[in-house]
């Protein structure tokens, strides 16, 4: 799903916001991209949206080659990626239905078709009471469950979510990652950018760690932080091994120390999983000449 | 495009101008504002140049008044006389009687109450060349040439000065027109850019859930068009009642100079012109001030 080879972005000549990344991820799979302010998260997804393009290196995501792509197909590419932001992003003009059917308008899909699709995703993300609502009628876990929903509607192969909960408070926060957790479990690769580290370690997924622009860390079934002796401090330019760990932190913990109940397996109400399970039981339904028509 | 893009384009356009109330209201107001100015100030210069155009026949012409006691016989001698004098092209007279009857059907309560007619027989003669009409009047109200001649004037007189100073006001006027139209780009593309500048995080949302670049630039464009074809209809509005409220004024002031002068520009004319204008200033403006932001991917 997505393959960087050897990729570097540098900004008008200073450090280099990503030096010599090489990382693969596959299909179906969950990953939290975790580090500090300014160690290059938002710009690997950039990359990965097609924002940024490499200054050196390989980028290809969804089958498509990021380094030769054509500007006017930048589009249609995007059509198979849903985005969600920190700030949520949403229009704030529009009602909770609409902003979740522009995602489909601007890919031309018919009204009816889009009819049938919103009340299905506002249904999946928990939002089905409010599709009349503007986005400055909402809390910001209300709005970001909308935001997922645009994201998700046209049902792309991969999610990416840059802090999705940067603005939320802890319950909504994990309210936002097992609905994303139930998500990938229908197949859906989903990325996400975070420095909030209860819920990369409550969800215990793949973790891609990132320092002043170099991955420093990629490990399977990971918390936030890796546990190393007080003593040990890393430089930044070594070289990454998948189990080496290179950071320390007081508040690191394991599975085995997380509070009773609070461990990877998400917790959705029985009617979210159902509604998440019938939006994409529906979407490999979907008439396949709706998704050439789309393009 | 299919047309359920499109019909979806043109309501997102409107549904834009009616969400973003406050933003639409700015930016139809500065349009009216700069049109009306501007669509002013082009008509004045338009109805002076017309006014100044009509009036080069009595620009060249010199009118003498001879002593109401001059018989006809005198008359015809003085304008034989006056004939013979270098300058002196075609010699109209306007006899007594026929002044008197004009002035009766124009004033006739000022007429009637005089007995007799007071008037005397006038000779406008014309100028072969308007720059010699001073020396003319000098030379006609001699009394030892022409001692029938009571009075010379020439229309120049007052002319003169007047049109003088409708050159001045056209050539003023015209600048004007030319300086405010420039500023009039500006200041519509200026207020395009704010509207659009405040919709960045709109379009850039857009281009992240895949839509093409047209698809975001066509109702942005619409918007620009509606508020430049809207200002200007309102313009064009202001612009007529206030012109026909001077030509009322004008007309009651009975100003021979500024007579009633038909003009060739009609009220369709006018805001058809300031509507063009209007819609081009939306189209270019939003144009240009989108650019910026689509040409980030």
């Amino acid at each position: 799903m997505i393959d960087l080879q050897d990729v570097t972005v540098t900004y008008h000549d200073s450090m280099p916001a990503l030096s010599h990344i090489t990382i693969r991820v596959q299909k179906g799979e969950f990953v939290f991209v975790v580090g500090p302010t300014g160690a290059g998260k938002s710009t690997f997804l950039k990359l990965l949206y097609r924002e940024e393009k490499p200054t050196s290196g390989r980028v290809v995501v969804a089958g498509e080659d990021l380094n030769a792509i054509a500007i006017s197909s930048i589009p249609f590419f995007r059509r198979k990626l849903g985005i969600v932001f920190q700030d949520f992003g949403l229009l704030p003009t529009k009602t909770v239905y609409e902003n979740v059917a522009f995602a489909l308008r601007v890919i031309g899909m018919p009204r009816k078709e889009i009819r049938h699709k919103v009340p299905a995703a506002l249904e999946m993300v928990g939002m089905a009471h409010r599709p009349d609502a503007f986005p400055g009628q909402l809390s910001g876990g209300e709005q970001q469950r909308v935001a997922i929903a645009r994201a998700l509607v046209n049902e792309p192969a991969l999610l990416l979510a840059d802090e999705p909960t940067g603005n939320l408070d802890p319950d909504t926060s994990i309210g936002i990652v097992e609905l994303l957790s139930h998500i990938n479990q229908t197949g859906t690769t989903i990325v996400v950018a975070t420095h909030d580290t209860a819920i990369v370690d409550r969800m215990q997924k793949r973790v891609l760690g990132f320092e002043r622009g170099q991955l420093v860390r990629d490990e399977q079934d990971a918390a936030y932080r890796l546990r190393l002796p007080e003593t040990q401090i890393l430089p930044t330019d070594t070289p990454v091994e998948a189990s080496v760990p290179l950071s320390t932190g007081p508040q690191a913990a394991t599975p085995q120390e997380m509070p009773a109940g609070t461990e990877g397996e998400a917790t959705l109400p029985p009617a979210a999983q159902s509604a998440i399970t019938a939006f994409f039981s529906q979407a490999v339904a979907v008439d396949t000449s709706t998704q050439e028509a789309q393009r | 495009m299919s047309f359920g893009s499109l019909l979806f384009l043109i309501h997102e356009a409107f549904l834009n101008i009616r969400r973003n109330g406050l933003m639409s209201l700015a930016a139809l107001g500065t349009v009216t504002i700069a049109l009306t100015v501007l669509g002013a100030s082009l008509w004045t210069a338009y109805r002076i140049n017309e006014i100044a155009q009509d009036e080069p026949k009595t620009f060249n012409e010199v009118d003498v008044f001879l002593f109401a006691a001059t018989t006809r016989d005198q008359t015809n001698d003085v304008m034989a006389r006056l004939q013979k004098r270098p300058n002196v092209g075609h010699i109209r007279l306007v006899p007594k009687e026929t002044a008197w009857a004009e002035m009766q059907s124009r004033e006739p309560k000022l007429t009637d109450a005089v007995e007799n007619n007071p008037l005397p027989d006038k000779l406008e003669v014309e100028a072969v060349d308007p720059g010699q009409i001073d020396r003319m009047v000098r030379t006609f109200g001699n009394r030892t040439d022409f001692p029938e001649v009571e009075n010379v004037t020439a229309a120049s007189d007052e002319v003169k000065i007047l049109l003088g100073a409708a050159r001045l006001v056209k050539a003023i006027g015209l600048t004007a027109a030319l300086c405010l139209f420039v500023a009039t780009l500006f200041i519509v593309n200026n207020t395009i850019r704010l509207t659009v500048f405040a919709r960045r995080r709109e379009i850039k949302i857009m281009q992240l859930v895949g839509a093409t670049p047209g698809f975001i630039r066509f109702p942005l464009l619409l918007e620009g068009v509606f508020h430049g074809v809207v200002g200007a209809m309102i313009a064009g509005g202001l612009v007529l009642y206030g012109g026909y409220a001077v030509a009322r004024y004008v007309h009651e002031l009975k100003t021979p100079l500024l007579g009633d002068v038909p003009s060739r520009l009609g009220p369709v004319e006018l805001v058809g012109g300031l509507v063009a204008i209007g819609a081009l200033i939306g189209l270019v403006g939003s144009h240009f001030a989108m650019r910026r932001f689509l040409k980030q991917v």
